[in-house]
């Protein structure tokens, strides 16, 4: 098993790296740790561009040496330059190539967005500055719940059960309260919301019972509901700490086995505090049938 | 300190560029992969299209219908030039620019002189192609939507316009391109090469059926003169041919491979030009390309009558002008980035942006230079400019290949020019006969700005030498 890395050529990103360690740490899988720059250009007229490349390439030595050195020693870990049209189409090539089952970049910009709506494989994602100490593990696993994603839980549960983590649901009920001027009164929508989270409540519970029936079930379960008026208020609601990392699911299902991300799975993942994973529904739903066959 | 001619003199080591390009010179040898005929249509793909959409609008009114021995002329020259400066790549272990080569061989101060012709030739030839680029852009809307983007917007002032806005979009939006990193993968370059003989092949098919011996009677109206002359500015349409000569090291046996591979691209394209040419002349009097725009297309409408097949010329003109532009700029800001890593310019031109890992900088610089080049001057002195930057390197390489066999005989070649000393001599006469009849304004232009990149070199270059500085 393999955690593909996306290291920046410019040598920053240090919270890419601190997230691989600690999940390959935890799952036990090796790191290919790759830095991605522009692939020979076959048009060039009389390669004009000899110098422009050697330097590019020198660039990326160089940040791939930094990597190495930040790297804790236990991990083992393989450094490669890749070349390839732009940054995500390469990241997909060498995960690819390498039959990874995770690709591991930095927060949220062009290349992990496009990464998310692409990528074949799970995408992990360090939140902006993401630091943990040099022997951290994943503790517990979140999977971000809205009452109809039960292979994503099913499939986080697995995987908090194989990394010896426990696992919660967390459901955000987000709701911005309407304007003073709409006449209805501010809290015109709180019996809604109220009803809504009775509801999540409860399919929550139900869904952690299947969770608990499964062949390996981790080791303690818990669901959650983190209110608030915008997604940032709701994820900070919840209580985080460190080894925590969340799971979103895909919202859109497709022929194609890749990420479309929806709204709010973006929304999460812009938001979350802690490292988040965005699996596409095909793979979760693999894991699923996986997680629930009899050993 | 090292006296001005040493310094003007001084060569950077092969062993440095080497290290720099990061090739291994121990066991030096790229592995011998190209067959001739993947070299033949790498310089067809390389060098055919953009310069003969542009350039029969000029280049006929000169030479009248003779214009056909203007192409023969200006390709000969071209392959003589391209086979003198496969000996001086090959002599050059690592692959670079023709800059580069003249820096490891004939010295700093000629490679300051043989980049000014590069910048010169890749700025004013992007300014070229952006300014007909919008003459089919213009020719496309009106064909399709009956809409032209006025006059006062779409030509320089000399040509009864203020600012040609559409060349300026064009530029900067590959300018943008590029600094996200862009580039054109194989294939689509693949595809633009087969989008531009398919025009090209359309116009000729369809032209033909305007064919008028009338138009030929009077062939040569202009004499020899109007023949050379009109080379000049059609030698633009060769650019490109010169790729070719930089791959000596990984084609199989490119002491015969070489030249072969260039006579054979030259031969396929000269042939393709002469067809069009000749059609063109036959299917429109010579009082009709004064000033047209858009010409192949224009001439494909008039045979026809209808406006379908001008159409579907200007579509395809307009799609691979756009990837030529793209092409001729990258290789622009490339060029500035191997002169700054050298301290021959500001080391500004050798910022790299950390993320797209692009010289962003330079190509802001050079975007805003090109944008002026072709917003404000008409394309057929762009294309007159465009063909003496190239032409007098080509000259500076043959010379330079003579004075070399005589300077270090001993220097390993993986390709010598067959046929020495003629080739050589041959491709200096030809490069001087084409240069002298260039109009005037041209060669001024063209020495007020070797004069000011000597100066730059006498006040900025060789103090900032990185070679200078290196070994003092």
């Amino acid at each position: 098993m393999t955690l593909v890395v996306g290291f920046a050529p410019d040598g920053r990103g240090r919270g890419v790296l601190h997230l691989a360690a600690m999940l390959a740490r935890s799952t036990g899988d090796d790191l290919v740790v790759c830095a991605v720059i522009p692939a020979p250009w076959p048009p060039s007229p009389a390669r004009v561009d000899a110098e422009w490349r050697a330097e590019v390439e020198h660039l990326a030595n160089d940040a791939l040496d930094r990597a190495r050195e930040r790297l804790p020693e236990d991990i083992p870990a393989r450094y490669l330059i890749h070349h390839a049209r732009s940054a995500p189409a390469g990241l997909l090539e060498v995960a690819e190539e390498h039959e990874a089952n995770v690709l591991v970049t930095g927060p949220m910009g062009s290349t992990t967005g496009r990464l998310l709506h692409t990528s074949p494989v799970p995408v992990a994602i360090a939140p902006r500055g993401f630091r943990c100490p040099p022997d951290a593990r994943v503790t517990r696993v979140t999977a971000a719940y809205a009452g109809a994603d039960d292979d994503l839980v099913v499939a986080a549960a697995a995987v908090a059960a194989r990394v010896g983590a426990s696992l919660r649901i967390a459901s955000f009920a987000v709701r911005a309260r309407p304007p003073y001027t709409s006449g209805v009164g501010r809290t015109a929508d709180d019996a809604m919301l109220a009803d809504w989270v009775r509801e999540i409540e409860s399919a929550a519970r139900s869904t952690l019972e299947t969770v608990g029936h499964l062949p390996a079930a981790p080791r303690a379960l818990e669901a959650v509901v983190g209110h608030g008026e915008s997604w940032e208020e709701a994820l900070e609601d919840v209580e985080w700490h460190d080894g925590d990392v969340l799971v979103v699911g895909s919202s859109a299902a497709g022929p194609l086995a890749r990420v479309f991300l929806g709204s709010r799975a973006s929304k999460i993942v812009r938001h979350s505090p802690v490292p988040a994973v965005v699996v596409p529904r095909g793979v979760a739903v693999e894991l699923a049938e996986e997680a629930a066959a009899p050993a | 300190m090292a006296s001005l001619g040493e310094q003007f003199l001084r060569r950077k080591p092969v062993g440095v560029m080497a290290e720099e390009t990061g090739a291994d010179t121990e066991g030096g040898e790229l592995k011998r992969t190209i067959t001739l005929f993947q070299l033949s249509l790498f310089g067809i793909g390389a060098t055919i299209g953009t310069g003969i959409f542009i350039v029969l609008t000029e280049a006929v009114p000169i030479a009248g219908p003779a214009v056909v021995f203007s192409f023969v002329f200006a390709g000969v020259v071209a392959g003589l030039t391209a086979i003198c400066y496969a000996e001086l790549a090959s002599a050059v272990p690592v692959s670079g620019s023709s800059y580069s080569y003249a820096y490891a061989t004939m010295g700093e101060g000629i490679a300051m002189i043989v980049a000014a012709c590069l910048l010169l030739e890749y700025g004013v030839s992007a300014a070229a192609v952006a300014v007909g680029w919008s003459q089919y852009l213009n020719e496309l809307l009106d064909n399709l939507f009956g809409f032209t983007i006025p006059e006062s917007i779409s030509n320089a002032p000399e040509a009864d316009g203020v600012i040609n806005l559409p060349a300026i979009v064009l530029i900067v939006l590959c300018a943008a391109l590029l600094m996200r990193g862009a580039s054109e993968s194989a294939k689509v370059n693949a595809v633009m090469v087969l989008i531009k003989i398919g025009v090209l092949v359309l116009f000729i098919a369809v032209g033909l059926t305007g064919w008028s011996s009338d138009n030929l009677s009077d062939f040569t109206p202009f004499g020899v003169n109007g023949i050379t002359s009109a080379a000049g500015i059609i030698f633009f349409s060769y650019i490109g041919l010169d790729a070719v000569s930089t791959a000596g090291e990984e084609v199989h046996n490119p002491r015969r491979n070489l030249p072969l591979a260039i006579i054979t691209a030259l031969i396929v394209v000269t042939s393709i030009y002469l067809l069009v040419a000749l059609v063109a002349v036959a299917a429109q009097p010579l009082a009709g390309f004064e000033g047209q725009e858009a010409g192949l297309s224009a001439i494909l409408e008039s045979v026809t009558g209808s406006s379908w097949p001008a159409s579907v010329l200007a579509a395809g003109a307009v799609i691979s002008i756009f990837s030529v532009t793209l092409v001729v700029i990258y290789g622009q800001t490339r060029i500035l980035f191997a002169m700054a890593r050298d301290g021959m310019i500001p080391p500004f031109f050798h910022r790299l942006n950390p993320r797209t890992l692009t010289p962003v900088p330079a190509t802001i610089v050079v975007a805003v230079l090109i944008s002026l080049l072709a917003g404000l001057l008409p394309i057929n002195f762009l294309a007159e400019m465009t063909s003496i930057g190239t032409l007098v390197a080509f000259l500076i390489v043959s010379i330079g290949v003579m004075v070399l066999r005589r300077t270090a005989p001993d220097l390993p070649r993986g390709f010598r020019v067959p046929l020495y000393p003629i080739v050589p001599l041959a491709s200096i006469a030809g490069c001087i006969w084409i240069i002298q009849d260039l109009r005037a304004v041209t060669i001024y232009v063209f020495f007020g700005w070797s004069a000011v990149a000597l100066v730059w070199y006498f006040f900025y270059g060789r103090h900032h030498s990185l070679l200078g500085r290196s070994s003092p």
